[in-house]
């Protein structure tokens, strides 16, 4: 997992207690500088409340909408990203370096919880065994905004069939033969608008 | 499903997101689960899922849910403690003891005969007991012979069932006979479930056919759990096994995802 390049904080003091680097995140300048998720997760598996409050602020949101977009339902969706993020203060292990970068493994468990939620399953997937390649530093709110003004139009640039399967099949949770059977195209046709709309994306953001 | 030795591209991205058919779905996690190159894909499309979450109008958390998270942070661990003690009520002696005293033959007579009565029906229910054990032990010998020949079959299918992803703690063991329809499972490491969940068994048969049920099961304390010969069809060939956690009275068709998951080999492998 990368950790946030601007963080202030020196290797060799990253072992200190929470409250230190919450008190050196600051910058000598007056301009404050959030510390790296890795750092904070350090914090909270030593039980620090303000690093895990820290990464709430920074991701609940995040989390809310994701789960908000599958649900669309607020109270549902604000028990998914609770439990998820009650779930990491926990259970600080779940993630894990090597992992990616825990935003986009925190978007990933929240949607397929989500998804869970909807079908009105038990929440089998367990949040440990989603190992993803890290996805940008979304810890950077600059760098996150900017990720997402392109992955909308990425995605907005896409024909139409590939918007309506991946959309299908991500946030709605059909499998490709029920997209199938909505869109009343071939199985084999549905298979590869979703590989190719993922390929754009993945191509597009690699750039 | 997929082209040559690994997985195809497009049903991997459809791994990623769970919207692959449970049997298909069996056989690619089984495959993920021991190919390092499509371990790395399976992470690079779920990094793309990652993006792509991103792609949602953002909205804030509703209000008040900042604090409610802050209220679990700070609430202390719930351990459940003994209530205290209820004190007995030291028994009230009087000087009128005498006055008793023939009270207390008679109740003494009357414990003695419903201790009788309850001797009687204690030998009742022994032998009621004894009745039933010898059925029992009956039918588990019936059973353990036919669990002996299914061992020791040389036609038997012998399937190792491990995670269907990278963890392998939880795992199973299937032997399936499949001219007699005859299987055995035993599965070790599984999580408890809550009382509205089961964990089933599936048989993927080879013939393309929908999964069929194999049984329900709940581990034990230790995680550890057997079901012995399910009512199956005969002469269904297996191509896979699977495990899922359905609700608790079961079901007719398999919901994703698949907790554990195993190829089946040729009789004898």
């Amino acid at each position: 997992m990368s950790e946030n390049p601007s963080n202030p904080i020196l290797s060799h003091e990253r072992s200190t207690s929470m409250s230190t680097v919450h008190r050196d995140a600051i910058a000598q300048a007056g301009d404050p500088v959030q510390p790296g998720d890795d750092l904070l997760l350090e914090a909270v598996r030593a039980q620090d409340q303000g690093a895990m409050t820290t990464l709430f602020d920074r991701y609940g949101g995040m989390v809310f909408s994701v789960a908000l977009r599958v649900l669309k339902d607020k109270a549902q969706a604000e028990d998914v990203m609770q439990d998820i993020l009650f779930q990491l203060w926990k259970r600080p292990e779940l993630f894990a370096r090597g992992k990616g970068s825990l935003g986009g493994w925190l978007l990933v468990v929240a949607r397929n919880r989500a998804i869970d939620c909807l079908r009105r399953r038990k929440p089998t997937d367990a949040p440990e065994d989603v190992v993803l390649v890290a996805s940008g530093n979304l810890a950077n709110e600059t760098e996150r905004d900017a990720i997402m003004e392109k992955v909308r139009a990425v995605l907005e640039g896409l024909p139409w069939e590939q918007q309506k399967s991946i959309e299908l099949a991500y946030f709605e949770g059909l499998s490709h033969a029920e997209i199938a059977a909505t869109t009343g195209d071939p199985l084999g046709t549905v298979k590869t608008r979703i590989r190719m709309a993922l390929f754009t994306l993945r191509k597009a953001l690699q750039a | 499903m997929n082209s040559g030795q690994h997985i195809s591209q497009e049903d991997m991205a459809l791994q990623a997101m769970h919207a692959l058919p449970f049997e298909e779905a069996v056989v690619t996690a089984t495959h993920v689960a021991e190919c390092a190159e499509c371990r790395a894909e399976l992470a690079e499309l779920l990094g793309d899922l990652a993006w792509l979450s991103l792609s949602v109008e953002q909205r804030p958390v509703p209000l008040g849910s900042r604090e409610r998270f802050l209220h679990r942070l700070h609430a202390p661990n719930p351990e459940a403690k003994a209530p205290p003690p209820v004190p007995i009520a030291a028994a009230h002696t009087g000087s009128t003891a005498a006055i008793w005293l023939g009270w207390l033959a008679a109740a003494a007579m009357a414990l003695l005969a419903v201790s009788l009565a309850v001797r009687v029906n204690q030998l009742k229910q022994k032998l009621h007991t004894q009745t039933e054990n010898i059925a029992t032990m009956a039918g588990e010998s019936a059973q353990a012979r036919q669990v002996f020949e299914l061992l020791h079959a040389p036609a038997a299918q012998h399937v190792l069932l491990t995670a269907a992803k990278v963890k392998s703690e939880p795992s199973g063991r299937a032997i399936y006979l499949a001219d007699r329809g005859a299987l055995f499972f035993q599965g070790s490491g599984l999580k408890p479930l809550t009382k509205d969940w089961t964990y089933e068994l599936w048989l993927i048969p080879a013939n393309g056919g929908a999964p069929i049920p194999a049984g329900l099961f709940c581990p034990d304390a230790t995680g550890s759990a057997e079901v012995v010969l399910p009512p199956l069809p005969k002469g269904v060939a297996a191509k896979a096994f699977g495990v899922t956690v359905e609700k608790a009275e079961g079901s007719a068709t398999p919901t994703a995802p698949i907790l554990l998951a195993g190829t089946a080999a040729n009789p004898g492998e």
